[in-house]
C-alpha cells in the first residue's frame, strides 16, 4: 500500500537509498496487492448465513458487529486471533491454544478466519447437537487432521491448555501434570489400546460419560 | 480488557467446549443472566447534537456515568432520550471512547475544559491512548505551571496577612521591593552602590598621571585614600544589607546556602580579608587575587535584573547540553591538537612545540577566532587545520539551539507573568465595578423596599448607578436572602464610599492582632457582635480562597499610594448598637500609620449559610460587610 511505500522513505539515504527505496516499493506493492485482495473480505449475505447457521438474523447482526469492530478488514489472521484470545487469559500464555483453535476454525485452511468460518464454528459450538460438538472437539485435538489423536498431539493440546493457567496456580503446576492428564485421558478413551484415539472411540466414550455430556450443554445461552 | 474484545467473550466461552472432553472435574454452573437487556439504540442529546449508540456499547464501562444507572438522572421522558447540557464537540471523543475503547485528546481543545468533561462523565484521564497521552500530559503540566506561576505572583504581590511580624515584613520587603516605598528605596540604593563599587574597581586601574620616576600610576594608587573610603562605604552597605537579609530570612540555613547569599559573601569577603592581612610582601600576591573577587559584586545585580536571573536559570537548566558541548569540544581539541602536532613536527621553527601548545591553536581555530599567532606551515598541517575549523563550526552549532529554545521558553514564561500582572490592574478595576454594581443594586432594593435607615442615604447616589440586569426574579430573591442575613447578624451591608468614609473618620487604630480565618468564623457560629470581636483578636492567617481575595484586592489596589493599616474599627452604626461592649477597648488603642498594605478584613460574622453568603460578604471590617455581586 502507499503507506508502506512512504514509510520506506528514510531521509538522507543517498543514491543507494534511492535505488533501494524503489525496489522496496515495488515488492511492497506486489505483496500489498495480495494482502489487499485478502483484506477486502465481505461476508456472504445475511440470508445465506442465516440458512447455513442456526443463528437468527439479529444474532448474526450482533456477532458481525463485534467481529468487524475487532477486525475491520473482515478477516482474522492468526496473530490478531491470538491477541484477542490472550486478552481473556491474562495470567497465562494462551497463544498455543489459540493457535490450535485458529486451525480448528479455519476450516478451509487458508490462513485466515473469515466471518463465515467464525460464525459457522460458533453455530456448531452453541447450537449444534452433541454429536456435532464432539466432532468439533475431536477436530480440535487432531492437530494434523488425519483422523487419529496420538499421544503427542494430545500432549501438545494439554500443554497448551495448562499454559493458559500460567505460573501462579494452586496447587503448584508440575512438569509432569500435563503428561499425567494425557495418560488419564488415554486410559479413558483408548479402548483398544492401540495408542491412538479414533473418532468413534472418542464419541462413544464421551457419550457414556455423564460429566462430559452435561458440560456440553453448558454454553447454550452464550449469545 | 478493551471494549471491543468484550464482544468476543461469547466466542471464547463457546470455544471452551474444546476443554470439556479432557476436563478432570465437572464444570461449574453457568451464571444466570438475569438482566438480559435487549440491545437497543440509545439517543444521547448533548446540547442539541444527537448521538446514538447501542445500549451495549455504553454498558461496556459500567463505572462511568453513561454506562451506569447514573445516566437515568438525565433521562428526558418527553423526548425519550438522555439529555446532557454539555459540550457536544468534546462529547464526541467521549463517545468514541465507548465505541473503540481508546480515548483521544483533541489538540485544539482547552485542557481544562476537556478535563472537566472527563470528570463529569466519570472517565479517568489515565486511559488516554498512547497516541494522545504525551500531548495531554504536556498540556496539563504547562497549564499547572502557569496556574502555579499566577498563584505565586499573586501571593507574593498582594496583600499580606496583616499580622506579620517585623521580621516577616522585612523579608517581604527584601523579596518584593515594590510592596512598599521603603523597600523600593532600599532596592535602588543598593543597586546604586553596586554600580558605584564596580565602577570604582574599574576606574582604579586606569592610568592617570605619572610619578616622579616616570612610572605610570593608576588612579587607584594616586587617589588611594579616596578609593579606600569609597570601597569601605560600599562594603559597609553590603555588609549591612547582608546582615539584614540574614536576620529577616525565614529559614536562615536555606538562605545561607542560596546562590545570592554566596555571591554577597564573596563580594564583601576580600575587603575584610584585606583588612585582616598585614601589608606583607609574601601574601600580597594572594591579596591581589582577592581583589579579583571584588568583581563578583557585579553579580549582585541579578537581584535587580530579572533578565540576568533568567539567563542564570537557563544555563542551569541546560547543564546537560552545555556538558555535552564541553565534552565533545574537549574530544575534538585533543584529536586535532595531536594531529596538528605530529603534522607540524617536521617543519622548522614550528610553533607547535607540544601537544598542549597545539591545544591553543585548535581552540582558536575551532571557534573560528583565528588569531594567527600559530599557523601550520606544512601542507598536511594546513589540510588538517582546515578540517579542524570546519568541524569546529559544526560541533559548536549543535547544542546551541537547545540552549536557545530553553532560554526562549523561560523568558516567555516570565514575560507572560509580567503581562498578567500589568493586566491585573484593569481586570481588578472591572471586577470591582461589577461588584460595586451588585452592592448598589442591593442597596437600591433596600431603599425602595423596606428599610429606612439613615445611613443608607449616604449610599443613595451610589445606589442609583446601576440597574438590575437580566434576571429580576433572581435578583429579588437574592436581595431578600441578603436581607435575611443582615437581620440574622444584626449588621448591614454598606457600599464602599460609606465604608471608607467611616473608616477614615474613626481614628486609625493599631492592630495588634487581627484577621481571623473563615474557619474561625464558622466555628464562631451564631450571630452576635461579641463573637465577631473575639474572633478578631485571634491571630490566624487567612485561609481565604483567591476568589474572595479578588474583591479585596480591588479595593486595595486603589489605595496603592497610601497604605493604611487599620484596626477593624467600630463604625458609626455599631456604636448605636448597645450590644457592642468591646467598643471602648478597641478605640483606646493609638492610631498607627505604616507603609504596609491594608490588612485583610475579617470574614463575615456569622457562619455563612450556603454558598451565597460565603461568597458575597467579602469582608467584614468591624461589622461592616462588603457585598460582592454573585
Amino acid at each position: 500500500m502507499s503507506d508502506n511505500c512512504l514509510s520506506a522513505h528514510l531521509p538522507g539515504q543517498g543514491l543507494m537509498g534511492v535505488f533501494l527505496r524503489q525496489r522496496v516499493c515495488v515488492t511492497d506493492s506486489v505483496e500489498d496487492e495480495l494482502e489487499f485482495a485478502l483484506a477486502r473480505h465481505r461476508p456472504e449475505g445475511l440470508e445465506q448465513l442465516e440458512a447455513q447457521t442456526r443463528f437468527s438474523r439479529k444474532e448474526l447482526q450482533i456477532l458481525y458487529r463485534g467481529f468487524k469492530n475487532e477486525c475491520p478488514s473482515g478477516v482474522v489472521n492468526e496473530d490478531t486471533f491470538k491477541d484477542i484470545y490472550s486478552q481473556f487469559f491474562p495470567q497465562g500464555d494462551a497463544s498455543m491454544y489459540a493457535h490450535f483453535l485458529f486451525n480448528a476454525f479455519d476450516s478451509d485452511h487458508n490462513g485466515c478466519v473469515s466471518f463465515e468460518d467464525f460464525v459457522l464454528g460458533l453455530s456448531v459450538l452453541l447450537r449444534g447437537s452433541v454429536q456435532e460438538k464432539l466432532n468439533w472437539a475431536f477436530n480440535l485435538y487432531d492437530i494434523n487432521k488425519d483422523g487419529y489423536i496420538t499421544k503427542e498431539e494430545m500432549l501438545d493440546i494439554m500443554r497448551a491448555i495448562y499454559d493458559m493457567m500460567g505460573k501462579w496456580t494452586y496447587p503448584l503446576l508440575k512438569e509432569e501434570t500435563p503428561r499425567q492428564h494425557v495418560d488419564i485421558f488415554f486410559q479413558k478413551m483408548d479402548k483398544n489400546r492401540d495408542g491412538v484415539v479414533t473418532i468413534d472411540e472418542f464419541i462413544d466414550c464421551c457419550q457414556n460419560d455423564e460429566n462430559i455430556m452435561k458440560s456440553m450443554q453448558l454454553f447454550e445461552n452464550v449469545i | 480488557m478493551a471494549a471491543g474484545v468484550a464482544a468476543w467473550l461469547p466466542f471464547a466461552r463457546a470455544a471452551a467446549i474444546g476443554w470439556m472432553p479432557v476436563a478432570s472435574a465437572p464444570m461449574p454452573a453457568p451464571p444466570r443472566d438475569k438482566r438480559r437487556t435487549q440491545d437497543g439504540l440509545i439517543i444521547l442529546n448533548v446540547s442539541g447534537s444527537r448521538f446514538q449508540t447501542w445500549r451495549n456499547t455504553l454498558e461496556r464501562y459500567p463505572d462511568t456515568l453513561l454506562g451506569s444507572t447514573e445516566r437515568d438522572f438525565f433521562y428526558h421522558e418527553e423526548t425519550n432520550e438522555y439529555f446532557f447540557d454539555r459540550d457536544p464537540d468534546i462529547f464526541r471523543h467521549i463517545l468514541n471512547f465507548y465505541r473503540t475503547g481508546k480515548l483521544h485528546y483533541p489538540r485544539h481543545e482547552c485542557i481544562s475544559a476537556y478535563d472537566e468533561e472527563l470528570a463529569f462523565f466519570g472517565i479517568i484521564p489515565e486511559i488516554i491512548g498512547d497516541c494522545c497521552y504525551e500531548e495531554y500530559k504536556d498540556r496539563r503540566r504547562e497549564n499547572a505551571e502557569r496556574i502555579e506561576d499566577d498563584e505565586d505572583k499573586d501571593n507574593s504581590n498582594d496583600l499580606p496577612p496583616p499580622d506579620m511580624s517585623f521580621r516577616e515584613t522585612m523579608w517581604r520587603a527584601f523579596e518584593n521591593p515594590h510592596t512598599s516605598t521603603m523597600a523600593l528605596v532600599f532596592y535602588y540604593v543598593t543597586g546604586f552602590f553596586i554600580a558605584v563599587s564596580v565602577m570604582a574597581n574599574v576606574v582604579e586601574t586606569v592610568p592617570c598621571g605619572k610619578t616622579q620616576n616616570r612610572v605610570e600610576m593608576s588612579c587607584g594608587d594616586r587617589y588611594a585614600l579616596a578609593f579606600f573610603c569609597l570601597d569601605t562605604a560600599c562594603v559597609m552597605i553590603f555588609t549591612v544589607e547582608y546582615l539584614l537579609r540574614l536576620m529577616a530570612a525565614p529559614n536562615r540555613f536555606k538562605f545561607v546556602k542560596s546562590v545570592m547569599s554566596v555571591i554577597d559573601v564573596v563580594a564583601i569577603m576580600p575587603y575584610y580579608i584585606g583588612l585582616v592581612m598585614s601589608d606583607n610582601e609574601d601574601v600580597s600576591g594572594a591579596f591581589v587575587t582577592l581583589r579579583v573577587f571584588r568583581v563578583f559584586r557585579i553579580f549582585k545585580f541579578s537581584r535587580h535584573s530579572a533578565g540576568l536571573r533568567i539567563l542564570g536559570y537557563t544555563l542551569k537548566s541546560c547543564a546537560s547540553e552545555l556538558g555535552f558541548l564541553l565534552f565533545s569540544l574537549t574530544m575534538a581539541i585533543i584529536i586535532f591538537a595531536t594531529v596538528m602536532f605530529y603534522a607540524e613536527k617536521g617543519s622548522t621553527a614550528s610553533k607547535f612545540t607540544s601537544i598542549p601548545a597545539a591545544f591553543w591553536y585548535t581552540i582558536v581555530t575551532m571557534t573560528t577566532l583565528g588569531y594567527g599567532d600559530m599557523v601550520p606551515k606544512t601542507i598536511v598541517g594546513k589540510v588538517f587545520g582546515s578540517i579542524c575549523s570546519l568541524s569546529g563550526v559544526l560541533v559548536i552549532a549543535l547544542p546551541v539551539p537547545v540552549i536557545v529554545s530553553n532560554f526562549s521558553r523561560i523568558y516567555h514564561q516570565s514575560q507572560r507573568a509580567e503581562k498578567r500582572r500589568a493586566q491585573k490592574k484593569t481586570r481588578l478595576a472591572r471586577i470591582h465595578a461589577t461588584k460595586s454594581g451588585g452592592t448598589n443594586a442591593y442597596l437600591q432594593y433596600k431603599r425602595n423596599g423596606l428599610l429606612a435607615e439613615t445611613e443608607e442615604e449616604a449610599c443613595k447616589e451610589a445606589g442609583q448607578a446601576l440597574v438590575c440586569k437580566a434576571n429580576p426574579v433572581f435578583e429579588t430573591e437574592h436581595h431578600h436572602l441578603l436581607h435575611c442575613l443582615e437581620k440574622t447578624t444584626n449588621h448591614e451591608f454598606v457600599d464602599e464610599q460609606t465604608f471608607k468614609s467611616s473608616c477614615l473618620e474613626v481614628s486609625m487604630v493599631k492592630a495588634p492582632s487581627r484577621s481571623s480565618s473563615i474557619s474561625s468564623a464558622t466555628s464562631g457560629g451564631g450571630g452576635g457582635l461579641s463573637s465577631c470581636c473575639s474572633r478578631r483578636n485571634k491571630r490566624k492567617s487567612f485561609t481565604v480562597s483567591n476568589a474572595n481575595m479578588a474583591g479585596r484586592r480591588g479595593s486595595v489596589q486603589e489605595l496603592s499610594t497610601i497604605q493604611i493599616r487599620e484596626r477593624p474599627i467600630t463604625n458609626s452604626r455599631s456604636s448605636l448598637n448597645a450590644k457592642f461592649d468591646e467598643t471602648v477597648r478597641l478605640n483606646s488603642e493609638p492610631p498607627y500609620l505604616t507603609a504596609a498594605v491594608i490588612s485583610m478584613p475579617t470574614p463575615p460574622v456569622t457562619t455563612p449559610e450556603g454558598d451565597e453568603s460565603a461568597s458575597t460578604p467579602d469582608f467584614l471590617q468591624s461589622n461592616i460587610v462588603r457585598v460582592s455581586a454573585l
